[in-house]
């Protein structure tokens, strides 16, 4: 009796059942021994070794240029990430501070990090792209590139967001080289993806680029219209009437006010059906497609003269406020917030989030519009939140410490209600590095239960920033 | 020299509301009477809730604990609490001998762990001690005459209960034998659970265990395998019968071998005295560490380590009810260790206790030397511990030069070279040994159960993965 046997003529009658399909008669094993032949044919398997398979799959996983997060920190990140309360603030702050640094997850890390990365990968390299679309059919997988990744010859294939970005920063040394890339392949485009490129000519915006602005004005899409509509503004010169701004001017009421100094003063209507809870986002998209020139030239007042000529309308107030954020006017911005403090935090309410800046500009526009001393929203969190996605980063030293000198946080600090833990975490998160051991300070009095969290990510982003 | 680290503490917290809850008692002010010794023992008393402290105490070396409160956590926050201001240093410990609640812990322990050891300074300890052997010197003749009668009785009668047992087990085999196997895995879940009972009542829990934990085990594996893992699995059980039966013809470990896969236990102080256990000294590494709960509530918490400079592995074994909220090994994977293990006796010895401890566990970075083997020859030490213990269970590999391969959803480990056996990965691994598959050759251990491999852990040009 060999293994042969076994396989061959004991073990099917095992299966089978005796009483159907008796043992058959092997040399050395008695017709009767049931058991024997079981124990047998159960130790004949054990020994034999399962086979692999016919062939393995290839994986090519992408080569990532970033480097490790080094040891000291993966152990801190990972208790951060996994910790109960670790919120979306928490998480986004993370991956920023990674994709600054040029850092990426511990290959190891990524299962143990798994949700994370699905919602960061955009951040955290190619190999953490690759994790998160593993899943993913291969033939509607993205291509795995790293935000400043793409060149010339691929820029095409990466997500619409990495393609943008490559073609601000492309604007910024060769607008017309970038221009004429995005010419290249614009036929080809979906109106989609046409909206977010053509808003990538905003930077570094020249008097070349009017004959494709007058070219897209004829484009399929009406939102690319629109865009195209206001840079041709910009360039001075409308190419045409736009109608938008027409729609704007209709609401808005010009006229004389003051007895010793007669002054221009304007003031907006909002249509009767628009209640207070949706005045914002009317506005929004009431003024989203005209430029501060147009609504100068047409209301025949100086640029510099519209802002005090709004100042007693806080609805028009904030429409410029949007209208100057879209044409980067930091300095009127800054008038704006003057007389309105609350600007960013109706943006918040509005839905306002059409809007991209490179790193200088957003520094600037923050500082232009965010006075913690005169203005903190309530509740914080909705407002706050959607600051610190639409900026992407930290808020400027002098922003953050106005928010730690301002009332409102000492109120919070100190009041009865304290801050739970989801603040705690966003303040961390948009606290910059000089500032960290004054929030440290001032949140150490709060319970473990609010503080713990937020110094957990405090600590990761030391060590994040620490990696030489 | 302080055993512990935060690491180590957050491993062996039960949960997160726990550490929390332990990182309010840093103050130093919840605290009195904090002192520790040079054995690794460190003392408190912390006030609760009520008026009288909780009286914790702590082993350092081997992450013992012991708090009066009455939590059902386990450590509870005091005990953490406790460890955390150690592994800390920045409290003030005073040093002296240990209270006697401090003794009373330290001799109910287990002996041979390094903090169970009687401080050698404490005269007053010496003279308990003493007390306690002059005391058991003094025990009756008769007494013990009797005692040893009535012992001698419980074990004819639990020999011949066995003995009816295992002839009903045959029984139960052969009427599923003449069913078919093949139809086995239907029907499993209440035929093994009857005749797992009756083996209860013959005073056979070893074989009880087994047949309880069948049923899961077939219902893990996809249909097909199943039936020829019914015959693996029933062919062992008759085996093990069998080999009780004759037991005289056996060899002294494979006889002590049999009778523990019965159900006949070993006590730890018999283990610790058998001058026949085979013992090895020296320094080892933890290879990883597994928990899982039994269908008696128990939870089986086992610790595998690597023999530094031998392939000698050994495991420890701790059964702890579900209740008690302890889930997972004091150890944590590529901790050093210096101790001598007793192993319990076997053809395959596997299973060990601690007989002394000469390093407490330290956290270590090297690499884990693996034993200079390929997989082909680590297959084949697996082959040999089966031939000498036919129904072996899980037998740790340790293998140089491995590749993790990807096939589908399933993950294999084979030679780097691809030459020799493929073992399938564990299902519950396929996506935390997934960035594996990113390198072209690493040096691994993990348990072959003769189906599938669980990975316990794997030295690689990017770091040591860990299974968790």
């Amino acid at each position: 009796m060999n293994v042969r046997d076994l396989k061959a003529h004991i073990l099917p009658a095992l299966l089978a059942g005796t009483r159907r399909q008796p043992l058959p008669g092997v040399a050395g094993l008695q017709p009767d021994s049931l058991l024997g032949a079981l124990s047998l044919s159960g130790q004949a398997l054990r020994f034999a070794m399962p086979e692999g398979p016919p062939e393995f799959d290839v994986d090519s996983w992408p080569q990532d240029t970033r480097r490790v997060l080094p040891e000291s920190v993966r152990p801190r990140m990972l208790r951060l990430l996994n910790a109960n309360r670790c919120t979306d603030d928490s998480e986004l702050a993370v991956a920023l501070a990674c994709s600054q640094l040029r850092l990426r997850p511990h290959p190891f890390d990524l299962p143990k990090l798994d949700g994370f990365v699905r919602r960061h990968s955009q951040h955290l390299g190619v190999a953490a792209q690759y994790w998160a679309q593993r899943d993913t059919k291969t033939e509607s997988r993205k291509g795995y590139f790293d935000e400043d990744g793409p060149a010339a010859e691929n820029w095409t294939e990466v997500p619409i967001a990495v393609r943008v970005a490559y073609l601000e920063r492309q604007r910024e040394h060769d607008p017309a080289a970038a221009r004429s890339a995005l010419e290249q392949v614009w036929p080809g485009e979906p109106a989609d993806a046409r909206v977010r490129l053509i808003g990538a000519l905003q930077t570094g915006l020249r008097e070349d680029d009017r004959a494709f602005l007058e070219a897209a004005l004829k484009d399929r899409a009406p939102r690319v219209r629109m865009i195209a509509y206001r840079m041709a503004a910009r360039l001075g010169g409308s190419p045409a009437n736009n109608p938008s701004l027409a729609a704007c001017l209709e609401r808005i009421q010009k006229e004389k006010t003051g007895v010793l100094k007669r002054r221009v003063a304007l003031k907006l209507e909002l249509p009767a059906n628009v209640k207070e809870n949706t005045a914002n986002r009317w506005i929004r998209e009431q003024f989203a497609d005209v430029t501060f020139d147009e609504l100068a030239g047409a209301l025949e007042i100086p640029i510099a003269s519209l802002v005090a000529a709004a100042k007693d309308d806080q609805n028009l107030l904030f429409a410029l406020a949007m209208v100057a954020t879209t044409d980067r006017r930091f300095h009127a911005l800054a008038e704006i917030a003057n007389e309105l403090p609350d600007a960013w935090g109706r943006m918040s309410e509005s839905g306002f989030d059409e809007f991209s800046f490179a790193d200088e500009q957003r520094e600037h526009w923050v500082e232009s519009i965010v006075r913690p001393r005169e203005w903190m929203p309530e509740p914080a969190l909705p407002a706050w939140g959607w600051l610190l996605r639409r900026i992407q980063s930290k808020l400027p030293e002098k922003v953050m410490r106005d928010v730690l000198k301002s009332k409102w946080w000492s109120d919070q600090l100190g009041g009865e209600k304290k801050p739970g833990t989801e603040v705690i975490q966003l303040f961390c998160a948009l606290c910059p590095a000089g500032l960290r051991d004054k929030l440290r300070e001032q949140i150490d009095e709060l319970d473990a239960d609010r503080k713990e969290v937020g110094l957990m990510l405090l600590d990761t982003l030391d060590g994040l920033e620490a990696v030489q | 020299m302080a055993a512990l680290s935060l690491d180590k503490i957050e491993a062996i917290a039960p949960d997160q509301a726990s550490l929390s809850a332990a990182r309010k008692l840093l103050k130093p002010a919840v605290w009195s009477g904090l002192a520790a010794d040079d054995a690794g023992l460190a003392w408190g008393e912390c006030q609760g809730s009520g008026a009288t402290p909780y009286r914790v105490v702590i082993s350092e070396p081997d992450t013992g604990y012991k708090c009066t409160c009455p939590s059902r956590k386990f450590p509870c926050k005091h005990s953490l609490g406790l460890m955390w201001l150690r592994a800390e240093g920045k409290t003030v410990f005073n040093t002296g001998s240990a209270p006697e609640w401090v003794l009373d812990w330290v001799r109910r322990r287990k002996p041979g762990s390094g903090a169970a050891r009687e401080p050698a300074e404490s005269s007053a300890a010496k003279n308990i001690a003493l007390a306690g052997h002059e005391e058991a010197a003094e025990v009756d003749p008769k007494a013990e005459a009797r005692a040893a009668a009535a012992r001698e009785r419980t074990r004819t009668d639990r020999e011949g209960a066995i003995a009816a047992g295992l002839d009903e087990l045959d029984q139960w085999i052969t009427d599923q034998i003449e069913a078919g196997l093949a139809g086995f895995s239907a029907h499993a879940g209440k035929s093994c659970r009857v005749i797992a009972q009756r083996m209860v009542d013959a005073k056979a829990p070893g074989l009880a265990a087994r047949l309880d934990l069948l049923p899961p085990r077939l219902y893990a594996l996809p249909e097909p395998a199943r039936p020829q893992t019914a015959v693996r699995e029933l062919g062992q059980l008759h085996l093990i019968a069998e080999a009780y039966r004759n037991q005289e013809k056996l060899t002294a470990d494979m006889r002590e071998d049999v009778r523990r896969a019965v159900g006949w236990s070993v006590t730890r102080e018999a283990l610790l005295s058998d001058e026949a256990a085979m013992r090895v000294s020296g320094s080892w590494r933890v290879a990883g560490t597994l928990s899982e709960v039994q269908p008696d509530r128990l939870r089986r918490i086992e610790t595998w380590f690597l023999h530094e400079g031998s392939p000698q592995f050994a495991v420890l074994i701790d059964f702890v009810p579900v209740a008690t909220g302890v889930g997972r090994s004091p150890y944590i994977a590529g901790e050093r260790v210096g101790a001598t293990f007793v192993f319990y006796r076997s053809t395959a010895p596997l299973r060990a206790a601690i007989a002394e401890t000469t390093a407490s566990a330290q956290p270590c970075t090297d690499a884990v030397q693996i034993p200079a083997q390929g997989l082909a020859e680590a297959v084949r030490s697996w082959h040999r511990a089966l031939a000498a213990k036919p129904w072996l269970g899980m037998w740790p590999l340790a293998m140089r030069s491995v590749r993790v391969r990807r096939s589908g959803e399933q993950l294999f480990v084979s030679a780097a070279d691809g030459a020799g056996p493929v073992l399938p990965l564990l299902a519950s691994q396929a996506t935390p040994a997934m960035p594996l598959v990113a390198l072209e050759s690493i040096d691994a251990a993990g348990l072959w159960d003769g189906t599938n491999l669980r990975m316990l852990f794997a030295e690689t040009p990017i770091g040591r993965w860990t299974a968790e």
